[in-house]
């Protein structure tokens, strides 16, 4: 008994002796030293994401004092990102480059990253009010709901052909972008009482369970017309359904991914359109944005940003824009490789 | 016997001085490798990350020593955090969302004490199946949608206490509690008892059923306490709280020494496994920044401290 | 079961007998499965007559087919007083593997040798399994819990954060082929369950595996290598797990970093709904099949079952709550039939 409390004592000394205040660096990167920028994704490990990293490390290489670091939950959760954020506040990094799963989950970190004399940011998705400096925008979610409704409805034959059974293709439940998107799109879809949502399955992250809940939708719903994938899982999930069915062009799948994810499907005509940005420019776009904060030549109230190939960026308010989202079609998917 | 005690303190100190020896060496090489690592502030900081799972550590310790499990814990976090969230946003005042949390959770626990102590059916198959029903019914009632933020007056104790997480209090008096419970009590003793012959505790006279159950109900309650700690931490009452915790709870509480067959462990034990895991994670964490790369450690640190404890004890079941 | 009653007159009295025999039947755990498949199926074909069409059974049976793989393997290991719940990540790691191996995006090896090796390398990592197991001493829920956490690090880490597409033509047939008609996952299924059930009834092998779940100790002084036998399961299990992702990856031609991610539940579920007891040494494989058809109905019969878009939120609530109550049903019948705890 007293072996192991004389033990523990001992683990206690030895974190408690070293006192010593972490030193955080402040607005100004201390000259000749490297930028630390940490890239917080929602996911590691899909596609998505890994692009806008790769724009993320284009950049990064290009400027030559970044030191990027890249890290993520790999469950998508929100309370990982916050213990990173904690993480990364204590280690005293320079920038804090987030897309979060969960606002309010991770805002308490944010503010205190800030207290620190962190530079924080937020890219993909925003936060919080108050929570960070500037958000990198690509696009609202109400933007992606409404433009995954509009393309679905433009392959259709436009809002007077439009007609018949839709349905939607998510993740879990609690995936809280998907549910954002969901919103808007059946705000939207309202619009369109010719077209009826009839379900919104959550096959998780399995994408066997995709790919059956695609083949069995065609078979419950004859008169289903189109589809909706909106993870990276579900979208070639539900295409391949698709294909395998010999419903291409009968029924069509619509969703977000990266062009070359779904090049396949869209030439072989399953898959008409693809709703993107281009995301390795959004990564790009993060780390100028990222440094020019850092340095201090980025102060708020500025309403452009240079930055690299891309040229001048507008910014409205606090919101660095990238610019509209893409559909990427059977005409110009070659034209793009990420 | 004493001759059986003895036998059974020497085994059990071994994987304690191991542990001990672990997080010795490893505070010491993070400290070598960034010594901001092993300052308080930043301990203190790390440690908010692991006292919900500390408290969840505690019945599953008692649970496993009975050689039952229960994998439903995680489950039961997110029930009693939606059951919060839906009521407070219906307009029950937030102090009586909190007990109705705890009373769910509780009653979760119970059902899943009364399937295993009356019904019979094995621990593993009940808490199988109420992972999941609990787990749907959260995701269900919620529609998916966590409620925040949260009134000021609760998320206030998700802050520190003389600079101590209030968390970190409360578990410091829940594990006193249950170790002196099995330590010095009776009813502490007969837990042992069961796991190591629950037919023969029976026959003794032990209130096998009852113990069980109270077992199981204590694991539910404990759950909704966690659940709410989670929700004044991080403002937000989500239905994907406490995903994986069963898993995080049931490795660290076997790193400490408690025999899955049960019959041995102890609290102090499964303090020490909570606090290898959560300084493993962490370190890996801090100085690799790579999510994937903690999931490879941590897997294999349950295998390998289990390994060396086998070998440790040169064969001896 | 009632005694037969030697009082009635001959044809009563047979006539009763037989009447006990088929509530025997009646009660018998796998009839209690079927009569919850028929009864799932009655009510969904009232909603939707649809359901009965027989490219619909199809789609059921093949997306059964890799989940009764991976559970013919698991149900082994159960039956020898074990577990394995790493299974689900070890699809993920050979699933990796195969994509690494196979794709023409990436090594582009002959897809012949890329199957062998996937194959190899689940039954390799199953008899490591194994062999921390047996020699290690270390029980299988710890090993297989370890296992899956470290796995799925493993299998993230080599794929790069990327999707991995583009299988060559001899492993989207595993999937996605017919041979006279019959669809070649079904018929790689069957194989499997025949072969499972070949050894489980008529190798000595099977009787040792049931010998060693019912009484590890007394098997051991009779003289069966108990070792050698769990190391088996184990290897077993990894090789089927092997022979599923082919076909779910066939089937898809698509792998990402996620995938097999939950099948260990959805498994080991089947396993115990199956009627195989969790400590060994009782289970019948057609319990085992009978439950897997049951869980991967149920999805397809909650689509066909037309809730609205506000209600499929509840279909996780609704599968977990069937299976509890499948659990319990099982056990209550398992009880009554006189093989109780």
């Amino acid at each position: 008994m007293k072996k192991w409390i004389a033990a523990m004592l001992a683990v206690a000394a030895c974190v408690g002796c070293r006192r010593e205040e972490i030193e955080t660096t402040g607005p100004e990167a201390k000259a000749g030293e490297k930028i630390t920028v940490c890239l917080l994704p929602k996911l590691k490990g899909i596609p998505y994401f890994t692009s806008c990293y790769a724009g993320a490390k284009e950049a990064a290489d290009e400027l030559g004092d970044i030191e990027l670091i890249y890290d993520g939950p790999t469950e998508g959760s929100a309370e990982a990102q916050a213990a990173m954020i904690e993480k990364w506040t204590l280690q005293g990094v320079d920038v804090i480059a987030v897309s979060p799963n969960a606002p309010d989950v991770i805002a308490k970190s944010m503010q205190e990253a800030l207290k620190a004399g962190i530079n924080v940011i937020t890219w993909d998705a925003d936060s919080t009010v108050g929570s960070r400096e500037f958000f990198v925008n690509q696009a609202t979610a109400q933007a992606i709901g409404v433009g995954l409704v509009d393309a679905m409805v433009n392959d259709l034959g436009g809002a007077e052909k439009a007609q018949g059974d839709v349905a939607i293709i998510s993740a879990n439940t609690t995936a809280a972008n998907q549910n954002a998107w969901i919103e808007h799109m059946t705000a939207r879809l309202k619009e369109h009482p010719n077209l009826n949502l009839v379900t919104i399955k959550y096959p998780g992250e399995d994408q066997n369970n995709a790919f059956q809940d695609a083949q069995d939708l065609m078979k419950a719903y004859p008169n289903l017309k189109g589809i909706w994938g909106i993870t990276s899982i579900a979208f070639p999930g539900a295409a391949e359904a698709v294909k395998q069915a010999d419903k291409a062009g009968q029924v069509l799948v619509v969703g977000l991914a990266t062009p070359n994810d779904m090049k396949l499907y869209v030439k072989a005509g399953v898959v008409p359109s693809v709703v993107l940005w281009n995301t390795q420019d959004l990564g790009y776009l993060t780390v100028h944005t990222a440094r020019a904060l850092a340095k201090g030549t980025l102060k708020s109230g500025a309403t452009e940003i240079e930055a690299g190939r891309l040229g001048k960026k507008v910014i409205a308010g606090d919101n660095v824009l990238l610019g509209d989202i893409m559909v990427f079609k059977k005409e110009n998917i070659d034209q793009f490789d990420f | 016997m004493r001759a059986l005690t003895a036998k059974l303190k020497t085994a059990g100190w071994r994987q304690e001085y191991v542990l001990v020896m672990l997080l010795v060496v490893l505070i010491g090489v993070a400290g070598a490798l960034d010594p901001t690592f092993v300052t308080a502030r930043a301990q203190l900081k790390l440690s908010e990350n692991i006292w919900g799972l500390a408290i969840l550590a505690l019945p599953m310790t008692m649970i496993i020593i009975t050689a039952g499990i229960d994998l439903s814990v995680g489950s039961t976090v997110a029930l009693a955090t939606v059951t919060f969230g839906l009521s407070w946003h219906q307009g029950v005042p937030v102090w009586g969302a909190a007990l109705l949390a705890l009373g769910v959770a509780t009653a979760a626990g119970a059902l899943n004490g009364f399937l295993v102590s009356k019904v019979k059916v094995h621990p593993l198959i009940v808490t199988l199946a109420t992972l999941a029903a609990f787990r749907g019914i959260a995701e269900g009632a919620s529609k998916g949608k966590p409620v925040t933020p949260l009134p000021d007056a609760f998320t206030q104790f998700g802050d520190t206490f003389a600079g101590i997480p209030v968390a970190a209090w409360v578990f410091a008096v829940l594990a006193i509690v249950c170790a002196l419970f099995l330590g010095r009590t009776p009813n502490g003793r007969f837990v042992y008892a069961i796991g190591h012959n629950e037919r023969g505790a029976r026959f003794s006279g032990i209130a096998v059923d009852r113990i069980l159950f109270l077992l199981y109900s204590l694991s539910g309650l404990l759950a909704g306490v966690v659940a709410l700690l989670y929700a004044a931490r991080r403002n937000t009452a989500s239905p994907e709280a406490g995903m994986g915790n069963e898993l995080d709870v049931i490795t660290a509480v076997v790193i400490g020494g408690t025999s899955i067959y049960g019959g041995r462990g102890n609290i102090v034990g499964t303090c020490l496994g909570i606090l290898l895991i959560h300084e493993t994670r962490e370190f890996v964490r801090w100085y690799w920044s790579s999510d994937e790369l903690n999931l490879i450690v941590v897997g294999s640190l349950l295998v390998a401290s289990v390994l060396a404890h086998r070998l440790l004890r040169f064969g001896k079941k | 079961m009632s005694t037969l009653s030697t009082v009635d007159s001959p044809p009563a009295g047979r006539l009763r007998r037989f009447a006990d025999g088929l509530l025997v039947l009646a009660r018998s755990r796998e009839y209690g499965l079927l009569l919850l498949i028929a009864l799932t199926v009655v009510t969904v074909s009232i909603k939707s007559p649809d359901f009965l069409d027989l490219g619909n059974l199809r789609d059921i049976l093949e997306q059964a087919a890799p989940v009764v793989v991976i559970a013919c393997g698991v149900m082994l290991v159960v039956l020898t007083g074990e577990i394995d719940i790493s299974v689900g990540s070890l699809m993920g790691l050979l699933a990796a593997l195969l994509a690494l191996l196979a794709s023409a995006d990436r090594c582009a090896w002959h897809p012949a040798v890329a199957i062998l090796f996937v194959l190899l390398a689940g039954a390799a990592v199953g008899a490591c399994t194994g062999l921390m197991v047996t020699i290690g001493r270390v029980p299988s829920i710890i090993v297989t819990l370890g296992m899956l956490t470290a796995l799925r690090g493993v299998t993230i880490l080599t794929m790069g954060g990327e999707n991995i597409k583009n299988f060559p033509a001899m492993v989207r047939f595993l999937g996605t082929g017919e041979v006279l008609g019959l669809p070649v996952d079904i018929g790689v299924a069957a194989a499997v369950v025949i072969l499972t059930g070949f050894i489980l009834v008529l190798t000595p092998l099977g009787r040792r595996i049931f010998a060693l779940g019912s009484n590890p100790h007394a098997s051991e002084l009779i003289g069966l290598s108990e070792r050698t036998i769990k190391l088996f399961v184990f290897a077993y299990t990894g090789f089927l797990t092997g022979v599923a992702t082919l076909l779910a990856v066939g089937k898809l031609g698509n792998v990402a970093p996620s995938m097999g991610k939950g099948r260990e539940l959805l498994v080991v579920t089947c396993v115990v709904v199956g009627g195989v007891s969790i400590s060994g040494g009782r289970g019948k494989l057609r319990g085992v099949v009978l439950a897997v058809l049951l869980m991967v109905m149920m999805r397809t019969v909650l689509t066909f079952m037309e809730m609205g878009p506000e209600a499929t939120k509840w279909e996780r609530a609704i599968q977990g709550a069937f299976i509890l109550l499948a659990v319990v049903v099982d056990h209550l019948a398992s009880r009554h039939h006189g093989s109780g705890r």
